[in-house]
């Protein structure tokens, strides 16, 4: 039989993050301090973008004097609406920090329509 | 938001107070409903810290997401380990438009009372993956020892 962490699925974290868009793209960042890339799922599911994972602290046995951190799973759920292209997401990790790159697509970008 | 009915409650009535003041940081504490750490508590200007004790060794583990090895300083005065540093960010431009924004950037600080028999020659920092590890050494006499009782 297979040994849980009694603290397993209990509670999932929402982790901080930050949506900003500059010229037709779309800039998603999410802060996962000591998450690897394996521990990491991201995926499109119709208008629904999701991040989760695992965070565990790899820590050597010993006393904790201190302890705020938390190993706790994750998962943050953007919707994404009609103006975002599905085919071109872009995610990068580092720093503890992932980073979602997300295109609008032309026909949604605004048009400048010059006067004849 | 949500719209909250107000009440008015009976002048000197100190307990309605505390009542009220309970369901609001009940809400307020829903870790469904805010972001771990950002919000109404987050740790804005101290990021969360570990400080465990092993036989060998003190570990500090810092979560640091985002800053630069460079802009990150790690002191020791005596038993005072203090962690410093700046936390960049894009800048914001006209062009730029922000939907949501619970990080935050800025300087920080964070300064641990370890315990005195720490070896101050002796500590190395890794940053990895916005993890700051700092490991302190025990000096030699601090250490566990293991006393072999002699028999007569």
């Amino acid at each position: 039989m297979e040994v849980k962490d009694k603290n397993e699925g209990l509670r999932t974290m929402i982790p901080a993050c930050s949506i900003a868009e500059d010229s037709g793209l779309v800039t998603v960042k999410v802060e996962m301090p000591g998450v690897p890339k394996e521990a990491l799922e991201i995926r499109i599911e119709g208008n629904e973008l999701s991040v989760s994972g695992n965070r565990r602290l790899d820590a050597p046995r010993g006393r904790y004097i201190l302890k705020e951190r938390r190993a706790e799973a994750f998962k943050k759920v953007f919707t994404l609406d009609d103006t975002i292209s599905r085919e071109d997401v872009d995610a990068a990790l580092a720093d503890g920090i992932l980073t979602l790159k997300l295109q609008i697509k032309e026909a949604a970008k605004p048009r400048r329509i010059e006067i004849a | 938001m949500d719209l909250v009915k107000w009440d008015s409650p009976a002048p000197m009535d100190v307990w309605d107070a505390f009542d009220g003041l309970r369901g609001e940081l009940d809400r307020a504490l829903d870790p469904f409903r805010i972001p771990s750490v950002a919000g109404l508590l987050d740790r804005t200007t101290a990021p969360a810290v570990d400080v465990l004790e092993t036989e060998e060794e003190y570990l500090v583990m810092a979560d640091l997401p985002g800053v630069d090895k460079r802009d990150l300083e790690v002191s020791v005065t005596g038993s005072l380990l203090s962690i410093k540093g700046d936390k960049k960010g894009e800048r914001d431009s006209e062009k730029r438009k922000i939907f949501r924004k619970e990080t935050w950037i800025g300087s920080f600080s964070r300064t641990i009372d370890l315990p005195a028999q720490i070896d101050a020659g002796k500590i190395t920092a890794e940053l990895k993956d916005g993890v700051l590890t700092v490991r302190i050494a025990k000096r030699e006499e601090a250490k566990t020892k293991l006393i072999t009782v002699a028999t007569e």
